[in-house]
């Protein structure tokens, strides 16, 4: 019951904070109604999709301080998953998402038990090897179609609820909405909770935390293995809502560093973070690209530019937008 | 029966011996203080007891159970808590919620663990500072709070390793009567390094003095002053033949 | 079919081969790391601009490109230093997840700055003293003359190295900086001036290596993530911050990489029904990730390592 009373309660943070967090949800609400084109509703979709994984993330990578740099693999095996069990065994998508997070979630306790005897860079550089292991493997494993991927097709007529098939993106848009928000709480719970408590400590200092009873390798595996079911469960959804899917889509390493990567520059560690970064950078990744990838002898220009904002942020505000919200505030309040 | 007995540890790394065959016990409700000139092996004897170093050999006992070959928070979870001679404050935890990191070993409840951890900041009195960051206040207020994060974890027995070290004179006198309200109300034993001898001085029922690894002495704080052995190990040889001569 | 013993032994040859350039690569790599712990994600980008460099200054300076490796390693060293004065300097400042990301910040900068000015499509030396030129060692083993003198180049390179950091007092300035940086600080050594000069060496070794790398190995801007990897596993595996470590777990790495056409062979000689169409060979890349997960699992401190 406390857990669920935790879930709901934000009265921890300040009053500007909620009100801009309320207006930010009646514009996602509003959103579909209001007039905008498909290309903006593709970006605002795939804003709530890497606010969700970076949400994900953020309790492994913020809160507890590991930086995980392999999420991608999870993303595919939920994606998988969801799309295996279509194909061959004609599941609902609402049948093959628990399978695939549980299945993920597997994975993360396997990979996670001996990752987690790694500390700082060794520990990210291993997340990446891990995730690229595992995304070779998909691509010659015929299966699941190897290099090529996978192809959903149509099941019967539309909009399929059970399948999570619609023609119009406002379908989609209204479940990822609610996925978006149940993870929020999720994390707003998370933040109030033992292990969140417990995370935050190792992070600080794990001698310490240990010296309090603290079993720091499990909490890791823990969190680890919850923000897996944060990443799988988009992944299933991505793989509904692209039809298609492929090891290069959905495992790919950059897609692992552009998770953590939005996460950090909105501000590892604290709530609204990753959902900063997502709303700047997903935006900005799609627009530019849109906008310079068009252009002859442009490609590459908005990373470039990319790459150096990230460089920027973190010379200079390591930790991130949110970061440099918080340090302006405590400069006002004395 | 005693709250922690120490039997005949070891510790060496490598080739060099930090603890040579270390044997105490402490009793229930007892203040023991540990000292030693610098190099001792008295951080490491700590170590060895919290299980945050393996021991070569020896035993360690606390509340009559085998705790040699346990894990360091295993051995925090069976009530023996720690604090550390160097508390880096980096973190994003505030004070209050730092203190709570120590309660949320007894409850998994966040409302309990606050109150908990509200109880401990009242009584070591730095409950206004529950809303600060660490880093934000002086030394003095930080040992504080790891004294409360320590004791919020509701411990048997406490290890301080030179909480002491860094504060003046009056800080010190300060943190000397905390301590002795932490043993006597909380019904909390306390075993406590130190090179500020004044302070183990004032403090301990008895005192056990290390050099080189291996125990030398071991009575009543005004006992052990006065043996030649102790003399030597922090004053050095000259100063103890003066003294026979003096004597004499 | 190729009999199966030439086929071990062309394996086995240019196993030997690629692994001294792999060496090589990741010797920048373990000298920055070494001095400083830092990881630097960029390392493979390095690479991948000492191979434009000399596919470029090669035609326009016209000569061989052989003789454009000085200016290779001119550049890299410039590179290094740039980038320590202008990033790393304030990453080491920060928390650890800042150098991470600011590393990789620096890769997808340099990486798309290439894309941007050279374009995508890959890019090989197709004219010059050593390309196209081989000897035959034995019945069936071809020995390319880009890849020995690659290998040759890459022994020489670790010498230099090794006798900076050994015989010279520049290098006993480093090895104090990477043992102890306050303490070396306090000896009046100026550790600003070592982690420059390490990315300095680093930058120059890497960018030679790209310089040799691209007589026989296509350059196009995403080739840096590949040997990045092939790096990091080559430190790890020789421990982290060790010269020597470097060069022999290169090696190995090089050898392992090198020997799947073997057990394909194998494969198909034993002619296993089912497993016809696997292809071990495609896995090569593979097996070193997995390679570095399980050193960094199960021995840490890789096989010379004295840094945890």
């Amino acid at each position: 019951m406390e857990a669920i009373r935790n879930a709901f309660d934000f009265s921890d943070l300040p009053r500007s904070e909620l009100i801009i967090a309320a207006l930010a949800l009646l514009f996602l609400l509003l959103f579909p109604v209001l007039p905008h084109s498909s290309f903006a509703m593709a970006t605002m979709i795939q804003f709530l999709m890497f606010s969700l994984y970076g949400m994900g993330w953020n309790l492994i990578g913020g809160y507890g301080g590991q930086v995980d740099l392999g999420k991608a693999q999870y993303v595919g095996i939920g994606a998988y998953t969801t799309a295996v069990l279509m194909i061959r065994l004609d599941m609902p998508f609402w049948f093959s998402l628990p399978v695939g997070l549980a299945l993920a979630v597997l994975w993360s306790f396997i990979i996670g038990y001996p990752l987690f005897r790694l500390k700082g860079h060794y520990f990210a550089i291993a997340t990446i090897a891990t995730s690229l292991v595992l995304k070779d493997l998909f691509e010659v494993w015929n299966f699941v179609g190897g290099a090529r991927g996978l192809e959903i097709p149509l099941k019967g007529h539309l909009p399929n609820w059970l399948y999570l098939q619609f023609k119009q993106d406002y379908y989609y848009f209204y479940v990822l909405l609610a996925m978006f928000l149940v993870g929020l709480i999720y994390v707003n719970g998370f933040r109030h909770s033992r292990l969140g408590f417990q995370l935050r400590a190792i992070k600080d200092n794990e001698n310490v935390a240990r010296s309090l009873g603290i079993d720091a390798h499990w909490c890791k595996i823990k969190a680890y293995a919850t923000a897996t079911a944060f990443v799988a469960a988009v992944g299933s959804f991505h793989a509904c809502y692209n039809f298609n899917i492929e090891p290069e889509d959905v495992m790919s390493l950059d897609l692992s560093v552009l998770i953590a990567l939005m996460a950090m520059l909105g501000g590892a560690g604290s709530m609204w973070g990753p959902i900063i970064g997502a709303a700047i950078l997903v935006p900005m990744k799609s627009y530019l690209g849109d906008w310079l990838g068009g252009k002859a002898g442009m490609a590459g220009l908005d990373l470039l530019l990319y790459g150096a904002i990230i460089m920027f942020i973190a010379a200079a505000q390591p930790r991130g937008l949110y970061g440099i919200v918080e340090a302006l505030r405590v400069r006002r309040q004395r | 029966m005693a709250l922690l007995e120490v039997k005949q540890v070891s510790k060496h790394f490598g080739g060099l011996v930090a603890n040579q065959e270390v044997s105490f016990t402490l009793e229930q409700h007892e203040v023991l203080g540990l000292i030693g000139p610098n190099g001792a092996g008295k951080t490491t004897l700590f170590n060895c007891i919290a299980g945050f170093y393996p021991v070569t050999s020896g035993q360690v006992l606390f509340d009559g159970r085998d705790i040699t070959a346990l894990r360091d928070y295993h051995i925090a979870r069976l009530g023996l808590a720690r604090t550390f001679q160097i508390f880096q404050a980096s973190g994003d935890l505030k004070v209050l919620e730092n203190v709570m990191v120590g309660a949320f070993l007894r409850t998994g409840s966040r409302r309990k663990a606050r109150s908990a951890a509200e109880g401990c900041l009242d009584f070591l009195g730095i409950r206004a500072a529950g809303g600060n960051m660490m880093a934000d206040l002086p030394v003095a207020a930080q040992k504080r709070v790891a004294l409360a994060t320590a004791l919020a974890s509701d411990p048997k027995l406490m290890l301080l390793d030179e909480v002491g070290a860094g504060l003046n004179k009056s800080e010190l006198e300060g943190l000397v009567a905390l301590l002795n309200r932490i043993h006597r109300e909380r019904g909390v034993a306390l075993l406590l390094t130190e090179h500020v001898l004044e302070m183990v001085m004032a403090l301990s029922h008895r005192v056990i003095v290390l050099e080189s690894g291996q125990k030398i002495a071991e009575g009543e704080p005004a006992e052990v002053v006065k043996n030649p052995e102790v003399i030597r190990a922090y004053l050095g040889d000259h100063y103890v033949r003066r003294r026979e001569i003096g004597h004499a | 079919m190729e009999d199966l013993a030439v086929q071990i032994l062309k394996s086995l040859v240019s196993g030997l081969l690629m692994g001294l350039v792999f060496a090589l690569v990741a010797l920048g790599l373990t000298v920055v790391f070494g001095v400083m712990d830092i990881v630097n994600f960029a390392h493979g980008e390095f690479l991948m601009i000492g191979m434009y460099a000399t596919l470029l200054t090669s035609p326009w300076l016209g000569v061989d490109p052989v003789l454009t490796l000085p200016l290779c390693g001119l550049v890299g060293a410039v590179l290094g230093l740039l980038c320590y004065y202008g990033l790393i300097r304030f990453l080491l400042r920060g928390p650890m997840i800042a150098q991470l990301f600011g590393t990789f910040g620096l890769m997808l900068f340099l990486r798309n700055l290439a894309l941007l000015t050279m374009g995508s499509e890959p890019r090989i030396i197709h004219a010059g003293w050593l390309v196209g030129k081989s000897f035959l060692v034995g019945p069936g083993v071809v020995l390319e003359s880009t890849k020995l003198a690659a290998a040759v180049l890459s022994v020489a390179s670790f010498l230099a190295v090794w006798w900076l950091i050994n015989r010279t007092r520049v290098g006993k300035a480093l090895t104090a900086t990477s043992l102890d940086a306050e303490g070396a600080r306090y000896m009046g050594i100026s550790t600003e001036r070592m982690n420059a000069l390490a990315w300095a060496v680093g930058g120059a070794s890497v960018a030679v290596a790209g310089g040799l790398l691209v007589n026989f190995w296509p350059v196009e801007p995403g080739v840096g993530l590949l040997f990045t990897m092939i790096a990091f596993a080559t430190v790890a595996l020789g421990g982290f911050g060790s010269v020597r470590g470097a060069f022999v777990a290169g090696v190995l790495i090089g050898l392992i990489v090198n020997v799947p056409p073997v057990w394909d062979a194998m494969l198909r000689a034993i002619d296993a029904v089912g497993l016809k169409n696997l292809e071990i060979h495609s896995f090569k890349y593979t097996m070193v990730y997995a390679i570095y997960f399980l050193i960094m699992v199960i021995r840490p401190q890789g096989l010379f390592g004295w840094k945890q």
